[in-house]
């Protein structure tokens, strides 16, 4: 496979990733917004801080409405992560990629697209904004699961998984680091007014909230929660799920070579951090080292696969 | 129904009278619900638009646009394609022997046959191939033969394209469209099959690797990347021919061969199937400031350790100014009469030639020599005065790039409309492929339609469209 190939379906599958992250947190701000929760503006505040892309907006705007931030994440070209734009790049990708994966696969990218722009270059009103959001990720959905059902189980998927995990981890590490005080233990200092309601909307923020539930007996504790997000090998969204996925799949492409790798090495590494952490979160430079480490483990695929 | 054309059409004699080859589609089509017809049609287009078929009209936006696909297709009997097929063999074997010898002892100039200025001022004759003989002796792999119908007899050949022909993949496009679409009505033909065209195309690249044994040569498709109009058929073409789809960036010369950057390291290449021009493909041999091909690819190409289809320099066989010559070029190498007939061709270099067609730029037809997808043309009966009057400056400026042709008046074929079929103006293109001195010609073409009522530009930059093309078995 060209080093240039693999480079594409890698960003083709971040993309898409990012995507489908972006609509959920979208969609937990609307959500709140709906109920005009006291806390919207605290909410759209880590949102946006998560995404990295809280400075652009406030240049442009005075205030947290949330309507102008939906807009802005979802379309408004001044922000260079819109969903419009996030998609064409994930589209763009698989164009160039396109002789590596199923006409299936690629007629669920083109549809979402296509989708995308007709939707997205309207006005959108607040009525159509879960509709969109839903359909959109209905999309993604199918995308994910012509990549499972038609392609074949070689390096190519691999390649599509490691962006996949890779995007995901680095999302769910950035919204724990983005509110990692709320995760501190209960018996150090919590800032006031924080409750469970932000807990509740970490959860909501990756579409997790029922399945923590359920597997927690309705009860929310920070520590749950973290560990839920962290450590949970179960968690399609957690970190330590992500790094397994990740290592699973740099251990197909790698075959026989895979100990002397250093991306292998690396993605072992942070899934040791995580084990011996273990329920013990509660610092900053420990998910901030995680964010690195990724963020180097992107580097050691994109180098070691001869990516452009 | 109301089908009125001044032309000759290709399915009705008039009204009321249909030919032999198109009886049973009127047939079918009279039975038709009109209303479903419609669904039908804009269904066609949505299946496009969702499998991404599309191509690219150069401007500053990145807008992909359709090529529209009309339903009704074109037939043509078994006894036309015959002389067809004859035809393009004699073309396509004539312009390689003309390729082996302009790049070598050049014979036919010496024999007067063809002026040497000719070829000497011409852009797309590459100095750099001169004396060098490609691997297998082949220039011309892939011929995309342009053909127009003016009576029932004959086809007139409008244009050899031989330099990187496209097309291909919208006529397997809307063959698997019509099947689709209409299942009973194709298998009340006997319709040869086009869709094999890769796996022909695949023969023919890997009989032309270099390597002595040609088992399983690296073969690659190398595109300028997707912002090209015609990325669609390249990125299409790859996947059906199983190689892989690369970009200039991919590929570095190492050690006198040239190799492509894979997650496993530089792997050799055998051959490439280029859909890039001549001037891109080594910066370091033509153009310098070009990203899309390889530096040093031209020296690896010499010393025959790559085969590059079509090969380099193939361009100056398909010149619009060398056109005119063909005739001349088949008798001369191969002594036989031409079985196309050439459109009648004026050369504004030739002073008596340019006066004709400057006193009757209203009647004819003038094309840039170098021009390509109906850009630099005038239309001299659709055109104004002023359009004719700027296009007059312009030829009287530099004649050598002019050459004139009187307006034929193009076959028409149905399309269908809402209100129902009409005539429109339509050519052919047909594909051919040479390997080892044999020629194959895929069994129907790219039908292309002017879509525009009258008009006479099938050129899908300029509005036209597409339709599957029958060839009826014997």
């Amino acid at each position: 496979m060209l080093g240039s190939t693999a480079d594409s379906l890698f960003w083709m599958f971040r993309y898409i990733e990012r995507v489908e992250n972006t609509l959920c947190m979208i969609e937990s701000g609307f959500q709140l917004y709906l109920l005009s929760s006291s806390n919207l503006n605290n909410e759209w505040d880590a949102i946006l801080r998560t995404n990295s892309i809280r400075h652009h907006f406030l240049k442009k705007n005075n205030s947290l409405d949330s309507l102008n931030i939906i807009n802005f994440m979802l379309k408004d070209p001044k922000n260079f992560n819109n969903i419009l734009i996030l998609f064409e790049k994930a589209r763009e990708n698989a164009r160039r990629s396109r002789v590596s994966i199923t006409s299936e696969v690629w007629e669920a990218i083109n549809t979402c697209w296509l989708y995308l722009n007709e939707e997205l270059n309207k006005k959108i009103n607040e009525s159509k904004i879960q509709t969109i959001i839903k359909n959109t990720r209905e999309k993604i959905a199918l995308i994910f699961g012509f990549l499972e059902r038609s392609m074949l189980k070689n390096e190519i998927l691999n390649f599509c998984y490691l962006g996949t995990f890779i995007e995901r981890f680095d999302n769910t590490v950035r919204i724990l680091n983005t509110r990692y005080y709320l995760l501190l233990d209960e018996k150090k200092i919590r800032f006031e007014g924080y409750d469970n309601f932000q807990l509740e909307m970490i959860l909501r923020s990756i579409s997790s909230y029922r399945s923590f539930m359920w597997k927690n007996q309705n009860e929310i504790k920070a520590n749950k929660v973290s560990y839920f997000l962290i450590s949970d090998k179960d968690m399609p969204k957690s970190l330590m799920f992500c790094v397994n996925e990740t290592i699973k799949n740099l251990r197909s492409i790698h075959k026989k070579n895979f100990p002397k790798n250093k991306s292998y090495q690396n993605a072992l590494s942070i899934q040791k951090k995580i084990k011996q952490k273990n329920r013990n979160f509660n610092n900053y430079s420990f998910l901030n080292s995680l964010f690195k480490l990724n963020m180097t483990l992107a580097a050691n695929i994109e180098e070691e696969f001869n990516f452009q | 129904m109301t089908y009125f054309t001044k032309t000759y059409d290709e399915a009705f004699i008039n009204e009321n009278s249909v030919r032999t080859n198109y009886k049973k589609l009127i047939s079918w089509y009279k039975n038709q619900d009109n209303n479903e017809l419609t669904k039908i049609n804009s269904d066609a287009m949505k299946f496009f638009e969702n499998t991404g078929v599309s191509f690219k009209v150069y401007s500053s936006d990145k807008k992909e646009n359709l090529i529209p696909f009309d339903i009704i297709p074109r037939i043509i009997n078994s006894k036309e394609w015959d002389k067809l097929v004859k035809g393009i063999t004699q073309r396509v074997l004539a312009i390689n022997f003309f390729l082996t010898d302009i790049y070598g002892q050049q014979e036919i100039i010496k024999h007067g046959v063809i002026p040497v200025d000719l070829i000497q001022n011409n852009p797309a004759f590459l100095k750099q191939m001169i004396g060098f003989t490609p691997p297998n002796k082949t220039y011309n792999h892939i011929s995309g033969i342009d053909l127009i119908k003016t009576n029932s007899d004959n086809f007139y050949v409008l244009e050899d394209n031989v330099r990187v022909p496209s097309g291909a993949s919208y006529m397997i496009e809307n063959r698997d469209t019509m099947i689709k679409l209409f299942p009973e009505l194709i298998s009340r033909y006997k319709v040869s099959e086009n869709r094999n065209y890769p796996k022909y195309l695949s023969e023919i690249l890997k009989k032309s690797s270099p390597k002595k044994t040609k088992i399983n040569p690296n073969i690659v498709l190398l595109t300028p990347g997707i912002y090209n109009s015609a990325f669609f058929e390249h990125a299409f073409l790859a996947d059906k021919l199983g190689v892989e789809l690369v970009e200039g960036k991919d590929l570095r010369v190492i050690n006198k061969y040239l190799n492509m950057k894979t997650i496993d390291g530089w792997k050799r290449i055998d051959v490439i199937y280029r859909r890039i021009d001549d001037i891109f493909l080594d910066p370091l041999s033509f153009k310098e400031d070009s990203f899309l091909g390889v530096p040093g690819l031209m020296e690896v190409y010499r010393n025959k350790n790559v085969t590059i289809a079509n090969a380099p320099g193939t361009g100056i066989s398909d010149d619009k100014s060398i056109y005119s010559y063909i005739p001349d070029i088949i008798k001369f190498y191969l002594g036989q009469k031409p079985i196309l007939k050439n459109v009648k061709t004026f050369k504004c270099r030739i002073k008596d030639e340019l006066k004709y067609v400057l006193d009757n730029l209203n009647k004819l037809v003038v094309k840039e020599v170098h021009g390509s997808g109906g850009y630099g043309m005038l239309v001299g009966p659709l055109a104004s005065k002023t359009e004719i009057s700027k296009f007059k400056n312009k030829i009287k400026k530099n004649p050598y790039s002019y050459i004139a042709q009187p307006t034929l008046s193009l076959s028409t074929c149905p399309i269908y409309t809402k209100k129902g079929l009409t005539p429109r103006h339509v050519d052919l293109r047909c594909f051919a492929l040479l390997a080892q001195e044999k020629v194959s010609v895929i069994g129907g073409g790219l039908t292309r339609v002017a879509l525009k009522k009258g008009s006479l530009i099938v050129n899908s930059s300029q509005g036209g469209g597409t339709k599957d093309t029958w060839i009826l078995s014997s």
